[in-house]
């Protein structure tokens, strides 16, 4: 245990000393973050509301019109789910859904009721109050041109969504790209390194058992990414002020579990690999498309579909999507089952093919 | 007492057979040497030693254990310096020492071993940014830092220049005074006579020859060497029927063996030799950079497979 603790100590130590990797992990991180707060993180002065218009009628365009016509007021009409992903996404600051019945309510109150629920994120902005209260007046404004509307403004619902900033989207983000990176690099890298040099052989001139010596140089790869999410996290809240909902030891749990999945993965990159050159090029060859694919820098919605379905192979996908969706939805581990469980799976695998597969030579 | 005991070992990598059919013993206290070219087999049967390659056929015992069955039993009281300088990335020269004291159940003190092997400077020392001869000393120091009873050196002084040479024999030598046995292999023929008590030849995973360095060079290259070039080649055979030539090699240079220089040299220095190849123009041959010397391992080498240790 001495011996163990020893190696990976030294495995810890000597990743965390490597520059150049650290630039290109944490790093790189860093520099995303400020580069991508500063592209998306603009602040408007405008109140933006997306509408899903679900009747069509005349009056409920009436409604977009005089809404467009307000100063300082944007609007995108589009299909309700689009919409709370603009809400979610700090594109807009209110949803509203204008249900079926809205014109026949609007113009023959005898008809019945309809009532109006904006939406609002769950963290009201200043723009989103403001809203409502435009809303009213607008409201107001179509009935007075004649006869009382069936139509009534109701409380402003909070939708499940959070409203987060490019900040608070891109702190998880961030945290799959190190855990992507670190986990691949710094064991497929390092291991092969070990091995060309012949470290690898030189330690099993000692009595540590050949476990001991590959699990330190992997638990200290590990761990290695651990204290890297830490520094991010860390810094993402305090300096970059990022927001997060959901809770960190739910969290953890895909966390750990893309670690292991990754680390899995660079072990098996060693396995493959016969030199430390191929590993590299592996490693880039693996690491960089899923890095574009999965949804770190922008929704997987915006891939096509045929490639959607295909990135729900990565590992990567499952990552990004679980920690979003604790950290920027604040849901439960209940709600990221399945994606820890894919996660688990990568994990288990890519361990028992790569220590099936391993060469000492 | 005999600490290593090798009987018959084989290795094959494929169609190869790198270590065919080795045996020796190695006594406590003794500097023992393994002496051959590239690619003879002394690293492998080295490893096979060390319980870092299984043997093909044959067995090894290591301080009275099988090196196959008690490999980690062994690998806890030997010491082991490969060829390659084979330490973790960005380690400096303490940390290095205190991860190795670390991986053994009992270990030297690291302050004690940078002060032995004349480190203490470079502790904080990256051990990438050491020279190559402090870069060995590090490395033999990692192979002691067990306390081991035996010492099992790969080529150390392989690469380095001939100062860093003569201070790493200084330290094998103190590795044996104190008391420690150690087994070493070489190419390098000087250091197999200044520093190995016995010296095995090897070549093509044999053992051609194995005794004191003083009774192989008895046998196998008595008496005097006249070594000389030939620019046009010589007439082996004739130059064999010298009156008094022992022996004669070509292997780039024509090596002679004689226990009788002065009478030999008169022959070989006579212009109109008629050994001597001489080109067309039938301009007067002569020999070039004669070198007379007393009979070296080398030479034991030479006469035993017919080629230099350094091809």
């Amino acid at each position: 245990m001495k011996a163990f603790r020893a190696l990976t100590r030294n495995t810890v130590r000597s990743s965390l000393r490597n520059r150049v990797a650290l630039f290109f992990t944490l790093g790189l991180a860093f520099l995303f973050m400020v580069i991508f707060g500063e592209l998306f993180g603009g602040n408007n002065f405008s109140i933006g509301y997306a509408v899903a218009d679900n009747d069509r009628s005349a009056a409920s365009q009436r409604l977009v019109a005089a809404l467009s016509a307000v100063p300082h007021v944007t609007v995108r009409v589009e299909p309700g789910s689009t919409a709370l992903d603009d809400l979610r996404n700090n594109h807009v600051d209110v949803v509203l859904v204008i249900p079926p019945g809205f014109g026949t309510a609007f113009d023959n109150p005898a008809s019945g009721t309809v009532v109006l629920h904006p939406i609002q994120a769950s963290q009201t902005s200043a723009s989103a109050s403001v809203g409502d209260q435009v809303l009213a007046q607008v409201l107001n404004a179509l009935e007075s041109k004649g006869a009382p509307t069936g139509v009534v403004l109701g409380a402003p619902t909070t939708s499940a969504v959070n409203n987060i900033t490019a900040i608070d989207y891109f702190l998880p983000a961030m945290l799959a790209y190190i855990i992507l990176q670190s986990g691949i690099n710094y064991v497929a890298i390092g291991l092969a390194d070990l091995r060309a040099r012949k470290v690898l052989r030189r330690l099993r001139a000692t009595p540590l058992r050949p476990a001991q010596i590959l699990g330190a140089q992997i638990v200290g790869g590990a761990l290695t990414v651990v204290l890297q999410m830490i520094v991010l996290i860390v810094v993402g809240v305090t300096l970059f002020q990022a927001k997060t909902y959901g809770s960190w030891l739910v969290a953890a749990v895909p966390m750990v579990l893309g670690t292991a999945a990754f680390v899995g993965i660079g072990f098996l990159l060693t396995s493959a690999a016969r030199t430390s050159e191929s590993a590299r090029g592996l490693a880039s060859f693996v690491a960089f498309p899923m890095m574009f694919l999965s949804g770190i820098f922008f929704p997987i919605t915006t891939l096509p579909s045929w490639l959607q379905t295909a990135v729900h192979v990565l590992p990567l996908t499952w990552l990004t999507d679980a920690l979003h969706r604790v950290m920027n939805d604040g849901v439960g581990l209940s709600d990221i089952g399945l994606d820890c469980l894919v996660l688990a799976g990568w994990g288990v695998l890519t361990f028992a093919v790569a220590t099936w597969r391993f060469r000492w030579d | 007492m005999a600490v290593i005991e090798a009987r018959a070992l084989v290795k094959r990598y494929g169609a190869l057979v790198a270590v065919d059919g080795v045996s020796f013993s190695v006594e406590s206290g003794e500097v023992f040497g393994m002496l051959g070219p590239n690619g003879a087999g002394k690293t492998t049967t080295m490893e096979m030693l060390e319980g870092l390659r299984a043997p093909d056929a044959g067995s090894a015992t290591v301080l009275g254990s099988d090196v196959v069955r008690d490999a980690r039993a062994i690998k806890a009281r030997i010491g082991v310096q490969l060829q390659a300088t084979a330490l973790p990335p960005l380690t400096k020269v303490r940390e290095a020492i205190d991860l190795f004291a670390a991986l053994f159940p009992t270990a030297r003190s690291t302050d004690e071993l940078l002060r032995e092997f004349d480190l203490v400077e470079k502790a904080g020392t990256y051990a990438t940014d050491l020279s190559g001869g402090q870069m060995q000393r590090l490395s033999i120091a990692l192979a002691l830092v067990n306390d081991p009873e035996v010492v099992f050196l790969d080529e150390p002084t392989t690469g380095l220049d001939p100062q860093a040479r003569l201070n790493i024999w200084d330290v094998i030598e103190g590795v044996r005074q104190r008391g420690k046995t150690v087994v070493l292999t070489t190419h390098n023929m000087e250091e197999a006579e200044r520093l190995c008590a016995r010296v095995a030849v090897i070549d093509h995973g044999r053992i051609v020859a194995l005794d004191t360095p003083a009774r192989l060079i008895g046998a196998h290259a008595p008496g005097t060497t006249i070594e000389f070039d030939a620019p046009h080649g010589v007439d082996v055979q004739a130059l064999a029927t010298i009156p008094a030539v022992d022996k004669v090699a070509v292997d780039g240079r024509v090596t002679v063996s004689t226990r009788a220089p002065e009478r030999v040299l008169r022959d070989l220095l006579d212009p109109d030799a008629h050994w001597l190849n001489r080109d067309d123009s039938g301009a007067q041959a002569a020999i070039r950079d004669l070198r007379v010397r007393q009979g070296t391992l080398e030479d034991v080498f030479i006469a035993l497979t017919g080629r230099s240790l350094r091809t």
